[in-house]
């Protein structure tokens, strides 16, 4: 056994779910953590420090939102992938806002939580961005040169408007975790910017139709409806 | 409300008096007789009794037609004349009516209520039996299945524990599924809980719908076809992502000999208009009425025990888009294969 494999501290009141994410893990070469409750989640987190969190919401002593305002709080910035049996988009985007940085809704298949445990860990390596040592961003066959603000798709230019070209970057730089409509607003138009909702998804609409995507098949942009955006690796 | 019925009720009631009043008038001059004048505003007492909410107006009306009657119609003219006994008489008679007229309606409109609620009860109790009988298939695999696998571990070969294990998974998939949608009809059905309707993007609804329906059934592929304009729709999009994804599945799982699997989004005028269409066998004749309805209408569960056939999927379909204020329709197509459509309204 190695002594580098990836800690991940998975906090779960439910015994069963608890035993079953421990054992996908495990088998896929994970050192596995587990705690019941968010006490004991955050002392576990202290003492352990782990790679990644998968997060229950639903904790006997406290909500799973008080763990991620505890986590940043203190500016860890460790990914925190929220286990949600709520399907309510709100409650989604609250955690996220709070600065988790996935979730994944109960119930939930291995692939899916794996393909998210990898996404979110190879978020931490590159330490929140995926900026290689020549200033460029790649992603299959999109390539943003961050110098030379150019997007490129096999080779070939897209050309973007300053506004779509800086939400692109925005998602590329948090590769891996979801944006929500509010932050990228925020980030890309500014917090005193009213414009809402209706602006921003004009925007991705025509963003995505230059990069070549349709519905069913994205291969760069991933929507998460009613709730934002993220960009990905892996679709799954 | 309260306030409203109230001035409502009064209104009735001074109108119809009035309008007796003049009648009576009308009729003494026609007539010549008094006979009919007592006996009109007993009908107008019965009717505004009727009528109105409890028996406040109803005692009202037989006491101010008792003293109309009083005033206007005996000796002496123009004049009350409250101590006779025939105005006692009459006065009691027409409070009698009232009070009596007034107790009925009220019992009659109780009985209403109970009925309403009976019945509204009866198709709680048919969902539940259905529920709970199709709940019961998936369990007796998933539970038979992992007993087997538990207490012959050792002598089922490999591939046989595969098979059985691929079966749960299948089974559980189908029961999140069930659930879902039971989940999605109760909120719904509880009338206070308001839709959570936000402007969505109408081709990223598509695209989550693609998704979804691509992870459970891999092998079918969808044709869509929608506009190529940015189309913004005001809705509940987790609701209307399940509708799509309810139609679609009801395609794969019952249009035998399917082939081609076409999702295609029109607008006209404010609505946008969904239509998904398969070149399956398309619905029996028997069916297809009560496609929308039938899961709440089955008084028997199949007696063979099989999965019900046209699932909970298409009621829960049909409750969504009622709720959203739009129109579900199921049709075969003249060219074979059957085709379910709905309507939404556009933003504003």
């Amino acid at each position: 056994m190695n002594n580098n494999r990836y800690k991940i501290l998975v906090i779960e009141d439910e015994n069963n779910i608890r035993s079953f994410a421990k054992a996908i893990l495990e088998a896929n070469d994970y050192q596995v953590l587990t705690a019941e409750t968010c006490g004991n989640g955050i002392m576990m987190f202290s003492s352990h420090r782990p790679d990644l969190v998968l997060l229950d919401l639903g904790l006997p002593d406290k909500d799973g939102l008080e763990f991620i305002r505890f986590l940043r709080d203190r500016q860890e910035v460790v990914p925190i992938l929220v286990l949600s049996a709520r399907t309510n988009e709100a409650d989604k985007i609250e955690a996220l806002d709070l600065g988790a940085n996935d979730y994944i809704t109960k119930p939930f298949g291995t692939g899916e939580l794996l393909a998210r445990v990898r996404a979110a860990l190879r978020v931490s390596r590159y330490n929140g961005s995926m900026l290689a040592s020549d200033g460029k961003f790649t992603l299959h066959d999109l390539v943003i040169d961050y110098d030379r603000r150019i997007i490129t798709i096999a080779g070939e230019e897209i050309k973007l408007t300053q506004t779509e070209y800086n939400i692109l970057v925005l998602l590329a730089r948090h590769t891996g975790k979801v944006l929500t409509y509010a932050t990228i607003i925020r980030e890309v138009w500014g917090p005193s910017d009213d414009g809402g909702v209706k602006k921003l998804q004009v925007n991705m609409a025509n963003l995505r139709k230059k990069l070549g995507e349709k519905p069913g098949d994205n291969r760069y942009i991933i929507n998460e409806l009613g709730v934002g955006y993220r960009i990905c690796e892996e679709t799954h | 409300m309260k306030l409203q019925l109230n001035i409502k009720d009064a209104l009735f009631t001074i109108i119809t008096l009035l309008l007796l009043l003049f009648l009576n008038i009308w009729m003494q001059d026609m007539f010549d007789t008094k006979t009919l004048i007592p006996m009109i505003f007993v009908l107008g007492v019965f009717l505004i009794s009727l009528k109105t909410q409890g028996y406040f107006w109803g005692i009202t009306a037989s006491l101010l037609s008792v003293l109309a009657v009083n005033y206007a119609f005996t000796y002496p003219y123009y004049a009350f004349d409250l101590i006779s006994p025939e105005c006692v008489a009459s006065a009691l008679v027409m409070l009698i009516v009232a009070i009596l007229t007034g107790t009925l309606t009220t019992q009659i409109k109780h009985q209403e209520k109970i009925k309403a609620e009976t019945e509204k009860e009866h198709m709680r109790a048919n969902l539940l039996r259905a529920v709970s009988h199709d709940l019961r298939t998936p369990l007796t695999t998933i539970y038979g299945s992992c007993s087997a696998v538990m207490e012959n571990y050792d002598s089922l070969s490999k591939e046989q524990q595969l098979k059985l294990l691929g079966e749960m998974q299948k089974d559980s998939e189908w029961l999140i599924r069930m659930v879902e949608n039971l989940l999605s009809v109760t909120r719904i059905d509880d009338g206070k809980v308001q839709l959570t309707k936000s402007p969505t993007v109408l081709e990223e609804l598509i695209d989550a719908v693609l998704i979804k329906f691509r992870k459970r059934c891999p092998n079918q592929t969808v044709e869509v076809e929608i506009p190529e304009e940015f189309i913004s729709i005001p809705m509940d999009a987790m609701l209307i992502e399940q509708v799509l994804i309810n139609i679609l599945e009801n395609a794969v799982d019952h249009a035998t000999g399917m082939t081609e699997l076409k999702l295609s989004v029109t607008t006209k005028d404010s609505f946008a208009l969904f239509c998904i269409s398969d070149n399956g066998c398309g619905i029996s004749a028997d069916r297809i009425d009560k496609i929308f309805t039938g899961y709440f209408d089955r008084d028997t569960s199949p007696a063979d025990g099989s999965r019900s056939n046209m699932g909970i999927g298409l009621t829960v379909c049909a409750a969504i888009i009622k709720a959203h204020g739009g129109e579900i329709h199921a049709y075969n197509n003249s060219s074979g294969g059957a085709s379910f459509s709905f309507s939404l309204k556009l933003e504003s």
